[in-house]
């Protein structure tokens, strides 16, 4: 049985009170400043007669305050409902609904934080505004809003819910994804083995926390006792570079749009990168000239390819670096404890070289969609899930994707729903129809397409399009490419053939 | 000069992060990355646009939020530039 993340960040704080456990700006906060942090935030939500069980949304940047209200959720026996930082009010709202959270606490400072804050009100959530100091202040700011900090945290069981991340679906349908105790201690402790953590490491992480990558690298440098260098803006990738340089970082994680950017413009032989031991890809396929040269300039950083999906806390296979030349273009093996196989659609296993469904089994595989029992009992079956993905293993059972058996666009890591996109352009009054569909981009692998057949006599323009879409979508999901058309392509069925759109 | 410039600037992240030609949606100081206007792939085409539209090479350690991170800020930078050159 794994240490469950509580036990864990308690195990870390004990070993070494004193070691920086995250490094955001102007501000560090040890592993006991950590505790502390965490326990204010649990007692303040037992002082506002919280329930264990009840869940409780952060709304939030990557920070060391995001990181002391996770644990202090967790620690106040609810669960946490991590909301996307670069999603609009309207949607965010429509997951508090439906997550049925009693409390928001929010980035007083956050774009959406005004719009959010109404209609949570008219929600009757109750919303906790919080500062994001960023400079020595910060923890005696956080103490001032939340109070005593004495420890008293719940004991949680492996079963219970820890989080629920909501991932693409249709705006009326979120998908919400409840990661149990168990499952993030199960996760934890496999990434943690297989990368060799270590209270020594040094990561800098510029992946969102509430997405399950950025999740699981705070998890595992915590449960280790690691520190993490939190840098939240990877639009000037010499920064980080430099960052990573001065401060002697160990490991840093990327999806491939990380890696093109980093490559794309910035020479990384111009930086001492000699303390880089290990550097880990997931989110979807990087092009293997990617890693090539990836592997050139940073020869001595071990490169571990990665796969995995929210469904499966985060992670499902690795690539061990020493098998990456002769197996270059595999996602590897399965992490400790998890079980992967190719099927076909009657459910079986199918032999070295065919494609099939790929489907997971072990101790990271979520609770299901939370309170959606029939999208639940679509991708977990006898089992096992069900992840989406095409693949097939070779004889040595290392494991290759092909692609995506559900219709999804993946926009950099990000997974779009082209459903979610179509309804928010259908909602414009003058649309008669709409299709979406992914076409191949340099840097962020797809982008999306939109296909718009106008009512008869009206007359629409690309700006207005996507100023409707970012009005009320997310910034990754509003299409890169609008064209209108007189009429959708379709099967003799009727239905919309999205492939030809692209 | 330095006025055309600004708004040839403006008029392109308007158009391309904002989807408007209302110039009163983006003020001139207004930092790109802290208001969500631009992401880092975002920036990334704002920098092609300074290299081919505007013809002034950015070098790697310029790439830094004094020089690109608001309307004013890209106007400076391009112009100090250019006087340079």
């Amino acid at each position: 049985m794994s240490t469950l993340l509580l036990e864990a960040l308690r195990n870390s704080a004990a070993r070494n009170p004193g070691a920086p456990a995250i490094v955001w700006r102007n501000t560090k906060w040890s592993y006991a400043d950590l505790v502390s942090a965490a326990a204010r935030v649990s007692n303040v939500l037992a002082a506002r007669g919280v329930q264990s069980g009840a869940r409780i949304a952060l709304l939030m940047r990557n920070s060391p305050q995001y990181v002391a209200c996770y644990y202090g959720v967790l620690g106040a026996g609810c669960a946490v409902v991590a909301l996307n930082s670069h999603e609009r009010a309207n949607v965010l709202a429509r997951q508090l609904e439906h997550s049925g959270a009693e409390l928001l606490i929010a980035d007083r400072d956050h774009v959406e934080f005004e719009p959010l804050r109404r209609l949570a009100a008219e929600q009757g959530v109750a919303v906790m505004p919080i500062s994001l100091g960023d400079d020595e202040h910060s923890q005696s700011l956080f103490a001032q809003e939340f109070g005593a900090s004495e420890l008293s945290w719940a004991p949680a069981a492996p079963q219970d819910l820890a989080m629920i991340i909501y991932t693409s679906g249709t705006t009326g349908r979120p998908k919400g994804v409840m990661i149990s105790h168990g499952n993030l201690a199960a996760n934890t402790a496999a990434i943690i083995e297989y990368l060799g953590l270590h209270c020594g490491d040094r990561g800098l992480c510029v992946l969102p926390f509430h997405f399950s990558y950025g999740n699981s690298m705070l998890h595992t440098h915590l449960a280790a006792g690691a520190t993490l260098f939190i840098e939240d803006n990877f639009a000037f990738p010499q920064v980080v570079l430099r960052r990573m340089q001065d401060e002697a970082v160990t490991g840093f994680s990327g999806v491939p749009s990380t890696f093109a950017l980093l490559l794309g413009r910035c020479r990384l032989q111009d930086y001492d990168l000699s303390s880089l031991r290990y550097i880990t890809q997931a989110g979807g396929a990087m092009p293997r000239p990617l890693i090539q040269r990836l592997r050139t300039e940073l020869p001595s950083a071990r490169l571990f390819v990665m796969y995995g999906q929210t469904e499966a806390t985060a992670r499902l296979t690795y690539l061990d670096p020493a098998d990456l030349d002769r197996k270059l273009g595999s996602v590897g093996k399965p992490v400790a404890g998890v079980e992967i196989q190719v099927c076909d659609a009657s459910g079986r296993e199918l032999p070295p070289g065919e494609i099939g469904e790929i489907r997971a089994r072990g101790p990271n595989i979520m609770l299901g969609y939370w309170r959606d029992p029939q999208a639940t009992q679509q991708v977990l079956r006898d089992g096992w899930l069900y992840t989406g993905d095409l693949g097939h293993k070779d004889n040595e059972g290392f494991l290759y994707i092909d692609g995506r058996a559900v219709e999804m666009i993946k926009v950099g890591a990000f997974r779009v729903s082209p459903q979610e996109v179509e309804e928010v352009i259908a909602a414009l009054p003058d649309v008669e129809e709409v299709a979406v569909t992914a076409i191949p981009d340099e840097l962020l692998g797809q982008a999306i397409k939109a296909v718009i057949v106008p009512r008869a006599g009206k007359k629409l323009n690309v700006l207005q399009i996507k100023a409707h879409c970012r009005e009320h979508l997310a910034a990754y999901k509003v299409p890169k490419v609008v064209e209108f058309a007189s009429s959708l392509p379709r099967t003799s069925s009727g239905k919309i053939q999205r492939f030809k759109l692209a | 000069m330095a006025d055309d410039l600004r708004e040839q600037i403006r008029a392109f992240i308007l158009e391309n992060y904002l989807f408007t030609s209302d110039p009163d949606a983006l003020g001139l100081d207004d930092s790109l990355l802290g208001r969500g206007i631009v992401d880092s792939t975002g920036m990334l085409e704002i920098i092609f646009f300074i290299e081919e539209q505007l013809g002034v090479k950015v070098k790697d350690e310029e790439m830094i939020p004094d020089n690109l991170d608001s309307v004013n800020k890209i106007t400076n930078f391009v112009l100090s530039k250019r006087q340079a050159a």
